[in-house]
């Protein structure tokens, strides 16, 4: 670094002021016109949180938000150069300083991530698709599925309900994000355990579909096959036209 | 030479400027940050977008005036990218965005010191060696001097001197600085090494107070700034002029028209161009 003490404690003295907005004093500079920079470096990172997370500035009260957001940008410090990525380590932030139990908002940390995660799924770098073929016989095949997709656990079924309705249906909430090839849109789907576990093996993709029923019938004690690949069926079809399943790998 | 006029692309407008029909630049200007390592529908828009239009690319994250070392990693990202897309002309701000390896999202004014320029003329090389080309770098607008010990134009001046960089000189910046800091624009930009711009930048602002402008691309380019912006293509060569709208966004007819604007005064001037020889 070139540069001497002096002039990196006025950059360093700038850069924190806009982070906390605690006053100042800078040599040489027009005192009242400090507060547009933070201002203006405030509003970028509050505007991208409310972006991200629409439906939590929705049901946060006003004043815990900006406590969370002011509290984040003065003590964090956001490591990634593209300012879409940055309400990830806000989520990030917010788990850590238990935010959720501070308000009494044990939803909170469930909404932040899957809110998170439809930003990530819609703008991520593209994941190779499979080799497959179109088909619906999955019976003694390796079903393939769209790799740009994830699978998630939560608390609250936040995805279902408003957050304080979720609040009272605490539990294991499964949930499947994926991202449309065509439209790029991102979808999500409720999950049974079952599913979740034939779901699982598919992504692992050594076991056929059936290979992967008997398993369901030993782990779940469940004696009727005929039944099972019938609504198994049903469910994949159903992923099929959502645009999850695409078909049989080749 | 025709004019080259762009546009400065915005998801806001992807869904009409796809259309084609409202807007017709000759290029688009994209920030990187906010289309590098990206996946989906964005990047079907970014493909379609290189299919019509060539690309120029304007940085906000690299953070040129930053005290720490460069971001290699975020750099050569940059460098996928610019590959990528074929861009020709790589810009970003003088200024500092991140501090202590925080980033900030917006653009801070570097102290107008000799060890700055020295700093940041170092990291410029570096970056240029890293990406093999020139970057072209921006003269930024600033509401506050900081710790200043020589003068703004100085201060530029010195590192694209040391730093063999191109200039990215933004007319409606030079415009919004000599109103806050009261000085004369004209006077400012001849002092500049106007034989090493390569790209101009002109937008809109919106004056706050009596004393203060902000630089917020949210409005359309005030008359003023037109006429500085004829003055100043007088005395360079032809470059590229991108049109900046950020905010406040008003039908694309509309800054359409801003873009023939800028093609009609360049188209005046463009067989009386003279190649500036520093001093105006």
């Amino acid at each position: 670094m070139l540069l001497k003490t002096e002039t990196y404690q006025h950059q360093k003295t700038l850069a924190e002021y806009c982070r906390n907005g605690k006053e100042i004093t800078l040599p040489g500079a027009i005192t009242e016109r400090l507060p547009h920079y933070r201002r203006l470096v405030f509003n970028i990172v509050n505007d991208s949180l409310e972006s991200a997370f629409p439906i939590a500035f929705k049901y946060v009260e006003r004043v815990h938000w900006n406590e969370m957001v002011v509290d984040f940008f003065s003590n964090h410090k956001c490591t990634d150069p593209q300012v879409w990525r940055m309400p990830f380590e806000f989520y990030g932030y917010v788990v850590e300083k238990e935010f959720h139990e501070k308000y009494s908002l044990p939803w909170l940390n469930d909404l932040l991530y899957f809110e998170w995660l439809e930003v990530e799924l819609y703008m991520m770098e593209d994941i190779q698709y499979p080799l497959y073929k179109d088909s619906e016989n999955w019976l003694g095949k390796l079903v393939a599925v769209n790799p740009e997709h994830k699978l998630i656990k939560l608390k609250y079924p936040i995805h279902k309900m408003n957050p304080k309705k979720a609040k009272e249906n605490k539990g294991d909430h499964f949930l499947l994000l994926f991202r449309q090839k065509d439209s790029g849109k991102v979808q999500f789907v409720g999950l049974s355990t079952l599913y979740v576990f034939i779901l699982e093996n598919i992504f692992i993709g050594t076991k056929k579909l059936d290979e992967i029923l008997n398993d369901v019938l030993y782990f779940f004690g469940i004696n009727d096959m005929e039944l099972l690949q019938k609504n198994t069926h049903s469910f994949l079809t159903d992923l099929k036209s959502k645009g999850f399943v695409l078909g049989i790998y080749k | 030479m025709q004019p080259q006029v762009g546009i400065g692309f915005r998801k806001e407008f992807a869904a009409e400027f796809m259309e084609g029909q409202s807007i017709k630049p000759d290029f688009i200007e994209l920030a990187p940050e906010n289309w590098m390592k990206i996946g989906g529908y964005w990047k079907k828009v970014l493909n379609e977008l290189a299919g019509q239009y060539p690309i120029t690319s304007h940085g906000l994250s690299l953070s040129i005036g930053s005290p720490e070392g460069l971001d290699m990693e975020f750099l050569k990202e940059v460098k996928k990218f610019l590959i990528e897309y074929d861009v020709k002309v790589y810009s970003e701000h003088l200024s500092f965005s991140k501090c202590d390896n925080a980033h900030l999202y917006d653009l801070l004014p570097i102290p107008f010191t000799e060890d700055a320029v020295n700093h940041v003329s170092e990291r410029i090389r570096q970056a240029q060696d890293f990406l093999g080309r020139q970057i072209a770098i921006e003269n930024v607008s600033y509401y506050t001097p900081v710790a200043a010990e020589m003068a703004e134009a100085e201060f530029i001046s010195s590192i694209v001197e040391k730093s063999g960089c191109q200039l990215l000189l933004d007319v409606n910046n030079v415009y919004v600085n000599a109103f806050n800091h009261q000085y004369n624009a004209k006077e400012f930009i001849g002092s500049l090494p106007l034989e090493h711009v390569a790209y101009i930048h002109m937008a809109g602002h919106t004056q706050v107070s009596d004393d203060l402008i902000i630089d917020t691309h949210g409005e359309n380019i005030i008359d003023p700034v037109y006429e500085l912006f004829e003055w100043v293509v007088q005395r360079i060569n032809p470059v590229p002029v991108l049109l900046e709208r950020d905010f406040n966004i008003p039908e694309l007819t509309q800054l359409n028209n801003e873009l023939n604007s800028l093609r009609a005064i360049m188209g005046k001037h463009s067989q009386k161009a003279v190649i500036a020889s520093g001093k105006a």
